[in-house]
C-alpha cells in the first residue's frame, strides 16, 4: 500500500536521507533498524507528513501522492504511534480514542453509545482483555500502549509506524503487547516497526532494513532478520557474554542484610565483592530499582548496610556521594539530565563543590569545571559539538554518557546502574557496557539493574533475579540461563 | 541580524527604542537628568521585589506574597518607630519578619508538598492580616528618625540613593544565581527537581532558603518604599505583585532558554517604568497607560514564542 522512491532530504550539508526506496504491503511488518542519528527518524516524519523530502515520490496505493502536513498523512491512513504519546489520564479508552476526532451525536448530544460500541468493536478484536471504561490513569502501562494501538486504527488506520513501543515495558509485557499487534496485523494493518530491541525485530518482522547515515545499508527477507545480521550492518560487532568468574577471595565492599525499601517488600540480603558487577533482573516494580535507590539513600529503608566494612545508612543521596557511591539512575529524562542547561552544569552538578575558585569560597572556577568535562568526556566517549551545547540537543545514548561523566574523574567505591541502556542504540550499548566493566575493573562494586534478562546475562558476574518485591535467587555465572531467569523472573509460585 | 540575536537583543532593542521614542516625543521633558532621577527612585521598589520573584521562579515555584511581606515589614517598623525604637532595631527586626515569613513559605513548599501558589497566597493573606492589625488600619508616618528617610532619599554625587540600592541588590542576586553553587542548584532545581534530587542536591534546604530571601527581599522593598514615602499604609506593598511578575516574564524573553534571569528582570523593570513616566509626561491617560502596559507584556512574549517556534 506504501511505496517510498528515492527520498531524499538534506538538511545544510548533511544528508539525513539518501536516496531511500522501500515499499510495504497490506498485513506485512517491516522492522526499521540503525544508530540514533541514521535517519529514522527523518523517515518517519516524511512518511508521516510532518517534514518533506528534497526529492523522491511517496505512493499510496500505487499513485503518488503529496503529504503537505500531517493532516494530509492522517487522512491516509497512516498513524505514528511515539512511544510516549499522550493519553488523557482521567479519560477511558473510548473518550481517548476519540480525541481529535468528530463525536457521534444523536439529539445534539454526544452518542457515547455509539462511541463505546464502535470502539468496542475493534478492541474485540485485537486487545479482547483491556477494560474500555477504566479511566486509562489506573490501567498497566503495557495497556495504555493497547490504548495507542486501539486509538490509531480505529479510525480508518491503514498503516502504524510505533517507535520503541516496548522500551518502557519489561519483558512479559512486551510479549503481550506483540501479540495483541500481531492480531493487529491480521486485520491487514501494514506496519513499521522501529526499536532498538533487534530480537523484537526478528521475531515480529517478516522483513527489515539498516538504515545508516541516511542510506539504506540492508535488506533482509522472510526468514534473513536476525540479530547478529542487523548488528553486523549497523557496523557494530554482537557483544559477548560475562565469562568471569566471582572473585569470592576479593574484599566485600557492599554488604545489605534484611533490607526493605519500596517496591522491595521482602527483606533482601546480598553482598557484592571488589571488581564485581551485580546485576539485578525482574520485572519493572519487581523490587531491583527500590534496592538501588535504597542503597542511594533516595529512599527510606529498613534493614542494615555495610560499606567497605563500616555501617551505612545513607538519608539523602547526599550522604551516598559523600561515602563513595556513585548513582546514574533511570529514565534520564526525568530523573537524571536538565535538559535546558548545557553539557559542562549537567556534568559537574553532583560533585559541584570540588571545583572551587578557592577553599570555603562557593564559587565554582568554570575552567576547572571545563577542563574536567573535556577529560570526562573522552573517557566516556561522548560526542559532542560544544561543552556549551544544551543537553536536550544530544541524542539518547549521549545523554546517557553524559550522566556517566558525572562520576567518571572520582573513584567510585560502588557505582549504581538502572536500566543504563535503556533506549540507548547498539553502539553507545556497547560502549556504555565497556565503562560498566572498566568501573569494576578497578576494584569497585557494580550493582545494575535491568529489565532486559540478556544484558543481565552479558554484564552480570552474578545475577539476582527479583520477583514480587524480592530476591528469589541469586545466580552464579556458571547457573545463569536465559531460560533459567525467565522462569525464576516469572513464574508464579514463590521460590 | 540572525534570528537567535534577535531573540536574544530583541527585548533589549524594543527598550531602547522607547527611550529613543519618548526623547523624541518629549525632548525636554522624558531625557532630563530631573526625569531620569526621578524614573530610578520609581523603579528601585519594584526593581527588589522582582528579583525576589526572580530567584523564586528560577526554582520553578511562585511567590505571591511578596506585596504583603513588604507591607507588612513596613508597618513593622513604623509601628516600632512610633513606640520610639530607634532604627537599628527598627529596621533588622522587619527584615527579620520578612526572612521569617519566607522561610515559612519555604516550609510550606518544600516540607509539606503544598503548590507554592496556593501555600503563598494563603500565607500572604495572614501577613496582610497582621498588617491591617498591627496599623491599626491607619496611615503611620509619626516620629519617622530622619535616618531612615535617608534610606531611600537624596543623592550621592548626583546619583540617586535608590539606584544604589538597585545595583547593590541586583548585583548580589546577579552574582549569586549566575556564579556561585547556590545559583548552579537553584538552575537544577527548577530545571528538573526530581534528577536534582537524585544527583544529591538539598533541595529541601535550599527552597527554603530562597523563600526566605525573597521574604527578606519584599520587606527591604518595603521598607525603602516606606523611607521614600515618609508614611505607611497595611497594604502599600500590594500593587508591587503584579508588575513584579510582569517584569519577569518580560525579562525571560531576553534568554535562550526562557529562564528568568536578574539582568532580564531588571530591563523588564525598566520597561515598564518607562511606559508608564513616558505616556504620563507625552500625556497618555492612566486608563490608556494601564492598556499599554499589558498589551507591551502580551507582545514581548508572543514575539518571543515566534522566536521560537522555527
Amino acid at each position: 500500500m506504501l511505496e517510498l522512491r528515492g527520498i531524499s532530504r538534506r538538511f545544510g550539508a548533511t544528508h539525513a536521507l539518501d536516496d531511500v526506496s522501500l515499499a510495504l504491503s497490506e498485513g506485512e511488518v517491516l522492522g526499521l533498524v540503525g544508530p540514533n542519528g541514521a535517519g529514522k527518524s527523518t523517515l518517519i516524519k516524511i512518511v508521516a507528513g510532518a517534514d518533506q523530502p528534497d526529492a523522491g515520490e511517496i505512493l499510496i496505493d500505487g499513485k503518488p501522492v503529496q503529504f503537505h502536513s500531517a493532516h494530509d498523512a492522517y487522512a491516509a491512513g497512516i498513524r505514528v504511534i511515539h512511544q510516549d504519546a499522550p493519553l488523557v489520564p482521567g479519560f477511558d479508552t473510548v473518550e481517548n480514542c476519540y480525541l481529535g476526532r468528530h463525536y457521534p451525536r444523536r439529539a445534539g448530544l454526544i452518542d457515547r453509545k455509539a462511541m463505546r460500541e464502535a470502539i468496542a468493536e475493534v478492541a474485540a478484536d485485537i486487545a479482547p482483555e483491556l477494560d474500555l471504561d477504566l479511566p486509562v490513569m489506573f490501567l498497566p502501562p503495557a495497556e495504555r500502549q493497547f490504548v495507542r494501538l486501539l486509538r490509531a486504527i480505529a479510525d480508518k488506520g491503514r498503516l502504524l509506524i510505533l517507535d520503541e513501543p516496548t522500551a518502557a515495558l519489561p519483558a512479559e509485557d512486551a510479549e503481550r503487547f506483540y501479540e495483541v499487534l500481531r492480531r493487529t496485523r491480521e486485520r491487514g494493518t501494514a506496519i513499521v516497526l522501529v526499536s532498538h530491541r533487534l530480537d523484537e525485530i526478528a521475531d515480529f518482522c517478516g522483513r527489515a532494513v539498516v538504515i545508516r547515515d541516511g542510506r539504506i545499508v540492508a535488506r533482509f527477507g522472510t526468514g534473513e532478520v536476525k540479530p547478529e545480521a542487523m548488528i553486523a550492518a549497523m557496523g557494530g560487532s554482537a557483544t559477548e557474554r560475562s565469562t568471569r568468574a566471582t572473585d569470592t577471595s576479593a574484599p566485600r565492599i557492599i554488604e545489605l542484610d534484611g533490607v526493605a525499601a519500596g517496591d522491595l517488600s521482602r527483606a533482601a540480603s546480598l553482598h557484592v565483592h571488589a571488581g564485581e558487577v551485580m546485576a539485578l533482573y525482574g520485572l519493572a516494580g519487581s523490587g531491583r530499582s527500590s534496592l538501588l535507590n535504597a542503597i542511594w539513600g533516595a529512599i527510606p529503608s529498613t534493614g542494615s548496610m555495610r560499606l567497605e566494612g563500616a555501617a551505612y545508612a545513607p538519608r539523602s543521596p547526599r550522604d551516598a556521594i559523600a561515602r563513595g557511591v556513585s548513582c546514574v539512575p533511570a529514565d534520564r529524562h526525568r530523573s537524571g539530565l536538565f535538559l535546558d542547561q548545557d553539557l559542562v552544569f549537567n556534568k559537574t552538578l553532583p560533585l559541584l563543590s570540588t571545583y572551587r575558585r578557592a577553599r570555603g569560597l562557593p564559587v565554582p572556577d568554570t575552567a576547572a569545571e571545563r577542563a574536567e568535562f573535556l577529560v570526562a568526556a573522552e573517557r566516556v566517549s561522548l560526542t559532542y559539538r560544544d561543552p556549551q551545547q544544551l543537553a536536550r540537543t544530544l541524542s539518547g545514548g549521549n545523554q546517557q554518557k553524559l550522566i556517566f561523566s558525572r562520576w567518571a574523574n572520582r573513584h567510585s567505591r560502588v557505582m549504581l546502574l538502572d536500566e543504563p541502556t535503556e533506549g540507548v542504540d547498539v553502539m553507545a550499548k556497547a560502549t556504555i557496557k565497556e565503562i560498566i566493566r572498566a568501573i569494576a575493573a578497578d576494584g569497585n562494586a557494580v550493582l545494575v539493574s535491568t529489565s532486559d534478562r540478556d544484558e543481565a546475562l552479558e554484564l552480570g558476574d552474578r545475577i539476582a533475579v527479583f520477583r514480587n518485591g524480592g530476591i528469589v535467587r541469586i545466580f552464579s555465572r556458571a547457573e545463569a540461563s536465559a531460560e533459567a531467569l525467565s522462569v525464576a523472573a516469572q513464574s508464579r509460585e514463590a521460590a | 541580524m540572525t534570528r537567535t540575536n534577535l531573540n536574544r537583543f530583541g527585548t533589549l532593542i524594543a527598550f531602547v527604542l522607547l527611550c529613543v521614542g519618548f526623547s523624541i516625543a518629549a525632548p525636554q521633558a522624558f531625557a532630563s537628568p530631573a526625569n531620569v532621577f526621578n524614573l530610578v527612585q520609581q523603579m528601585a521598589t519594584l526593581a527588589i521585589v522582582a528579583t525576589a520573584a526572580t530567584l523564586v521562579m528560577t526554582i520553578s515555584e511562585f511567590d505571591l506574597s511578596v506585596g504583603f511581606s513588604a507591607s507588612l515589614a513596613a508597618v513593622i517598623c513604623f509601628v516600632l518607630f512610633g513606640q520610639g525604637y530607634d532604627v537599628w532595631l527598627a529596621v533588622p527586626a522587619a527584615l527579620l519578619a520578612g526572612l521569617a515569613g519566607g522561610a515559612a513559605n519555604g516550609v510550606l513548599v518544600a516540607r509539606f508538598g503544598i503548590p507554592s501558589f496556593v501555600a503563598t497566597l494563603a500565607l500572604g493573606t495572614i501577613l496582610s492580616g497582621f498588617a491591617f492589625g498591627l496599623s491599626g488600619g491607619q496611615s503611620l508616618f509619626q516620629s519617622v528618625p530622619d535616618a531612615f528617610k535617608a534610606l531611600a532619599r537624596g543623592d550621592v554625587l548626583g546619583i540617586p540613593v535608590l539606584g544604589f540600592w538597585i545595583v547593590g541588590v541586583l548585583g548580589v542576586a546577579a552574582f549569586v544565581l549566575t556564579q556561585t553553587e547556590f545559583g548552579r542548584r537553584l538552575k537544577a532545581i527548577g530545571g528538573n527537581a526530581q534528577a536534582a534530587r537524585l544527583a544529591g542536591l538539598p533541595i529541601m534546604r535550599d527552597v527554603i532558603v530562597t523563600f526566605a530571601i525573597a521574604g527578606g527581599l519584599s520587606a527591604l522593598a518595603g521598607l525603602l518604599l516606606a523611607a521614600r514615602l515618609g508614611s505607611v499604609q497595611h497594604t502599600m506593598g500590594e500593587p508591587l505583585l503584579l508588575p513584579a511578575y510582569a517584569a519577569v516574564f518580560i525579562g525571560t524573553t531576553a534568554s535562550p532558554t526562557g529562564a528568568p534571569t536578574v539582568a532580564g528582570t531588571l530591563l523588564g523593570v525598566a520597561i515598564t517604568g518607562v511606559m508608564v513616566n513616558g505616556m504620563t509626561i507625552v500625556g497618555v491617560e492612566p486608563f490608556v497607560q494601564k492598556i499599554m502596559t499589558g498589551v507591551i507584556i502580551l507582545v514581548a512574549v508572543l514575539l518571543r514564542r515566534v522566536g521560537r517556534a522555527k
